[in-house]
């Protein structure tokens, strides 16, 4: 009794010093913990189709992904259209339509979606039969109706219209287009044209030629047994026919053989959107992809890496800046990426191209590559416990031939790269004299980027800028001169004092009605849009000032953006450039659209500018575009009392959804206005 | 670092989750004698482990002459502690191979890391100091009031729509601190000294106010031992933390504005008064709004977006909450459409569900869709550690997350239809017209 109360004060002393908590010191990690997934078990039918059952019981639910391995497809004059199989797929089928197809899949509190290469459904586990039988529709039914279609190539093409506008967007177009060339699948982009050949029968060719058993792989996880799993694919995949797939070779891009830089010109930017790029062979097999990945991780992987603490942390130039060495089976890319203060720009590319080259020239530390390490295993482990992870593990490993272990024993493998190991890597993948560095921003930047190569120009969808030659002694006046002449002399329109311009634009699902009124006599302009019958809103500009009438709301707008906007209240704004004090630049020929024509950029004292287009040919306004107002495309002139006037306006803003294309109903000129147009 | 705090805002308000009875989630609990509540579940399958500290402090614990210092917390207690370097959190979390974020509601404030299961000490650690004696200073308070007043210009005025998270509850709760946005007011935070914060932190920032929930790849026993270790030693609160007790006032008429705002698309909001958060109707509101919205088969999305496409999108939100939640229905306006006809529109689809009900099909499809979306929820280890503290805070039992498909399975198809009359009521409700703030022309 003695002895064990003893041995109670001995204990209650031993955990009271442990205790004693030195608060200063962190605590060690514990040894690192077995990373145990579910294997993979696997089968395949007579038809081919390679299925993949990864039991997991923890939760009564399981996914079916079927997965198509099909060579990469140039897509063509119908790029785009891969992107629309997916939808069209899931858009009604010879047993359901679209509504039912959604109400029963709804019902089950399941989900069915599809790609160009991939049709998943996720479901409870008791809902599996049914929803299998849905899949299955999908996959054997689809019925592709023509109404889906013509909707997704709407989107697309508002997508389309946007993107042109969005720094980021530009930039992925341009890189793609440069790394791997416009003729490889990697390297082709959709276009409007490109969108609008797409018809159903190239959908259902597509899905007749590529969805087949023998190039497929169906991954089963979750809460299934490999009995249960046998018994529903057969049931459900076995009649599935299976077909020659056509393979498809591209040859392998090239890094340039020297660094290039390529600039597109945003006049309105103040950010320049950097990416430094090129192609690389890296994949998943390549004994250094590890290693790859760990370089990158500490180029430009995260908050702590060396791209991120000098151009964020130590020079303020961006928000942040990445890099990342890829992995692709057929070509992959180095990417290091930052949007940066304009005026930074160069610094900045300075700023990266030295990281890429010290990291080269002189490795990594110990410290780095223990913290990179310990990140990537971190990530790794979190990812597992997604089921889907695992899946994708059983398909890598088949598709790629890998290890059977491969995944494994990549934690043991991370953990036994040596700082050598990454630096044999570093100095493979990185090519600091062989990078396309892409600059999307304020044209102003071209001349500090000659320091890095030679500098070529290309427009926002990724193309080279056409570079024409102007008429020696052409001047901003000229062009002017020029297009008053053509439509119809300066004597006629300067007599023109007022008009009254109605313009129809037609939008999916409503029509709205634009009027405009100009009266120059008093200085006034307003313009009303109409939806319904109603006014929906009303511009008015008199008197120096500016209000916007919503909904019977009004409101007068503060001074800059009546400076911003005061041109618009001329019906030939050319007229006023000079009276009002703006300043016009002619910055030579541009492509436009096809059309050559001469740029005007007019400028008011507080530095907001516009660029006028002129076309060269016909001397008339084919183009405007400000920060203010958008891109605004004329066509269709046509006469009115001796002076010709567009038909045709389409309007690109950031501000409206899609393009809108309105057509001019009635135009006159120098008739009596009702004195309420302005109030 | 993209030291993204995010305030857990009602559209990405944690789901309370449940499972089926057949997977039920064991749990262990216990308290230590400072009051500090603890609860762990072991679950082997993936060797990490998510941390998790709910305080029970939200908005409506505050000041009404100092709003925003709930969410304001959430920022300070980034900056270190007595033995953590200013700024060092989260270099150190990921850097042991993990990730972490907080979170403020009206109700509550919550922390956690997501960790290799062999860096759980590490995670204890670092919420010990931050419970202990986290930085408190003038420094910490001087950046985090900067880089608050980007959040608030980024969440209530740039992000389109964003500012219903004030318009909305200053008219939807005339007497209660609901009636005030989670970020709260610049002009309070400027006028709030240093020791009001300090105050603050020794009121809420205590183990009798806060819950441990551990999930993921632990050993119960180990884990204990740890927890002891670092937080025994955490003194208790002194003083007892305020909360308000105020009945919400239901608006004695609808209350219906126009709120100009940053966007291109015209958008209706309309809110409706909810019962307090553990009420039995707040399942039948919560099978309501997945009626009305949730995938391309139901109702609202049906018929506003599909057939007679007024709506761009549209969603339905039961925001549940401690002292009584708000419903929320919104409907962003296609191009051209009025926004009163919308208005319209929306009342229409309400009011036949609340004249006709919903069928037995339709309730066993919400009851589907309700079960999916539990059983989900629990595929994260990190859900799971969040729904058993919010159960043991909020519905008295941590064993919540175990019984709460159940209660969705007792609403019947009448109790819907009755939620629906009684809760979305025109006459008390808020109508929020969102328009355009008038710009440049387009010509």
């Amino acid at each position: 009794m003695k002895r064990l109360y003893i041995l109670f004060v001995f204990s209650l002393l031993a955990s009271a010093s442990f205790a004693q908590l030195d608060r200063t010191k962190m605590p060690e990690a514990g040894p690192a913990p077995e990373i145990r997934f579910g294997d993979a078990a696997s089968f395949t039918l007579d038809n081919g189709l390679k299925v993949f059952v990864i039991q997991n019981q923890k939760l009564p639910r399981v996914t079916y992904s079927l997965i198509l391995d099909r060579d990469p497809i140039l897509e063509g004059d119908k790029s785009g259209m891969l992107s629309f199989v997916g939808e069209m797929l899931t858009a009604g089928t010879k047993n359901r339509s679209k509504d039912k197809f959604n109400e029963e899949i709804d019902f089950l509190g399941a989900s069915i979606s599809a790609s160009s290469t991939s049709i998943s459904a996720s479901t409870l586990t008791k809902h599996q039969e049914k929803v299998l039988e849905l899949m299955a529709d999908v996959l054997y039914n689809p019925v592709f109706p023509e109404e889906e279609l013509q909707k997704l190539k709407t989107q697309a093409k508002s997508g389309l219209a946007s993107a042109k506008s969005d720094p980021s967007s530009i930039s992925s177009v341009l890189t793609s287009k440069l790394v791997y060339g416009t003729d490889h699948p990697y390297g082709e982009n959709e276009t409007e044209q490109t969108v609008d050949n797409v018809t159903i029968e190239d959908i259902k060719n597509y899905y007749n030629t590529f969805f087949r058993p023998n190039i497929a792989y169906l991954a089963i996880v979750g809460d299934v047994n490999m009995d249960q799993a046998k018994t529903l694919v057969n049931k459900h995949f076995a009649q599935w026919k299976q077909a020659d797939v056509p393979k498809f070779k591209y040859p392998i891009p090239q890094p340039p053989a020297k660094n290039v830089v390529a600039l597109v010109d945003r006049p309105s930017a103040q950010q320049s959107v950097v990416n430094i790029t090129y192609p690389i062979q890296n994949h998943l097999p390549s004994p250094d992809y590890l290693a790859s990945q760990v370089a990158g991780y500490i180029l430009g992987g995260g908050g702590s890496s060396r791209m991120f603490m000098n151009l964020r942390e130590d020079k303020g130039y961006t928000y942040g800046a990445y890099a990342r060495i890829g992995s692709n089976s057929l070509v992959a890319s180095f990417s290091a990426n930052a949007s940066v203060r304009g005026a930074a720009t160069d610094s900045a590319v300075n700023e990266m191209i030295y990281e890429i080259r010290n990291m080269r020239e002189n490795g990594i530390t110990q410290t780095e590559l223990d913290a990179a390490k310990a990140n990537l295993s971190g990530s790794f482990g979190r990812s597992l416990e997604s089921p889907a992870t695992i899946a994708n593990f059983a398909i890598n490993i088949e598709r790629y031939n890998l290890p059977k272990d491969y995944y494994a024993t990549y934690l043991q493998r991370l953990g036994a790269l040596t700082v050598e190991d990454v630096n044999v890597a570093a100095k493979k993948f990185l090519k600091p004299d062989n990078m396309y560095i892409t600059v999307v921003g304020n044209g102003s930047v071209q001349e500090s980027l000659l320091a890095f190569g030679e500098v070529q120009r290309f427009t926002t969808s990724g193309d080279p800028e056409k570079q024409i030659a102007m008429d020696e002694g052409m001047t901003a006046e000229e062009v002017l001169s020029r297009f008053y002449d053509a439509v119809g002399g300066e004597a006629v329109i300067r007599n023109i004092k007022t008009a009254k311009i109605e313009s129809i634009a037609e939008m999916p699902g409503m029509t709205l009605g634009m009027n405009f009124y100009y009266d120059e006599n008093i200085g006034a302009y307003s313009n009303k849009v109409i939806v319904g019958g109603g006014v929906m809103s009303n511009t008015v500009m008199k008197d120096g000032k500016m209000s916007v009438t919503v909904q019977g709301q009004s409101q007068t707008l503060p001074e800059e953006q009546y400076e911003a906007a005061k041109l618009s209240m001329f019906i030939f704004p050319e007229l006023h450039f000079e009276n009002l004090g703006y300043g016009m630049v002619l910055d030579g020929i541009k492509d436009v659209d096809g059309q050559n024509a001469y740029k005007l950029t007019v400028m008011n004292e507080s530095g907001i500018s516009t660029d006028y287009y002129y076309s060269v040919e016909s001397g008339l306004r084919i183009k405007t575009d400000g920060q203010a107002s958008g891109e605004i495309a004329y066509s269709k002139y046509k006469e009115f009392n001796g002076v010709k006037y567009p038909m045709q306006m389409v309007i690109k803003s950031p501000m409206i959804p899609m393009p809108l294309s309105s057509e001019i109903k009635k135009v006159e000129f120098n008739k009596a206005l009702d004195k309420n147009t302005f109030n | 670092m993209i030291r993204k705090l995010t305030l857990s805002l009602l559209l990405s308000a944690f789901l309370a989750l449940s499972v089926l009875a057949q997977n039920k989630i064991e749990f262990k609990e216990f308290k230590l004698d400072n009051g500090l509540h603890v609860i762990l579940h072991q679950d082997n399958t993936t060797p990490i482990v998510a941390t998790t500290v709910l305080y029970h402090v939200g908005s409506k614990n505050e000041n009404p002459e100092r709003t925003g210092f709930a969410h304001f917390f959430e920022h300070l207690m980034f900056e270190g502690s007595e033995n953590i370097p200013r700024g060092k959190f989260f270099e150190i979390v990921e850097s042991a191979g993990g990730t972490l974020n907080a979170g403020t509601s009206q109700d509550y404030t919550v922390y956690y890391e997501i960790l290799p299961s062999n860096q759980l000490e590490l995670a204890l650690y670092l919420e010990s100091e931050r419970m202990l004696h986290a930085k408190v200073d003038q420094t910490g308070v001087d950046t985090q009031r900067e880089v608050i007043k980007q959040e608030m210009k980024q969440v209530m005025d740039e992000q389109p729509y964003g500012s219903f998270q004030r318009e909305m509850p200053v008219r939807l709760y005339p007497n209660h601190p609901y009636n005030w946005p989670i970020i709260g007011s610049a002009e309070h935070l400027d006028n709030a000294k240093l020791e009001e914060f300090m105050e603050f932190y020794a009121m809420y920032y205590v183990p009798n106010n806060a819950t441990l929930s551990i999930a993921g790849d632990i050993d119960y026993e180990e884990t204990e031992r740890m927890i002891r270790k670092y937080f025994s030693e955490i003194p208790a609160g002194k003083k007892a933390p305020y909360r308000p007790n105020i009945e919400i006032e239901k608006l004695k008429s609808q209350k219906v504005d126009v709120v100009y705002d940053n966007i291109q698309l015209p958008a209706i909001f309309q809110g409706y008064l909810m019962p307090k958060k553990n009420h039995p109707d707040t399942y039948a509101l919560n099978l309501l709004s997945t009626y009305l919205l949730s995938g391309k088969s139901s109702l609202m999305y049906k018929e506003l977006v599909d057939k007679q496409q007024k709506a761009l999108q549209a969603i339905a939100f039961p925001n549940d909450l401690e002292d009584g939640g708000m419903f929320l229905v919104l409907a962003i306006a296609n191009m051209g459409v009025d926004i009163d006809e919308l208005n319209v529109a929306i009342d229409e689809v309400l009011a036949t569900v609340k004249q006709e009900g919903i069928d037995q099909n339709d309730l066993q499809k919400l009851i589907n869709i309700k079960e999916t979306q539990l059983v989900n929820g629990f595929g994260s280890v990190a859900n799971i550690a969040q729904s058993l503290a919010q159960g043991h805070v909020f519905y008295g039992s941590a064993d919540y997350v175990n019984s709460q498909l159940d209660k969705f399975r007792k609403v019947t198809a009448e109790d819907i239809k009755r939620v629906a009359n009684q809760y979305l009521n025109k006459d008390s409700r808020v109508v929020l017209k969102y328009l355009p703030k008038p710009t440049e022309t387009t010509e």
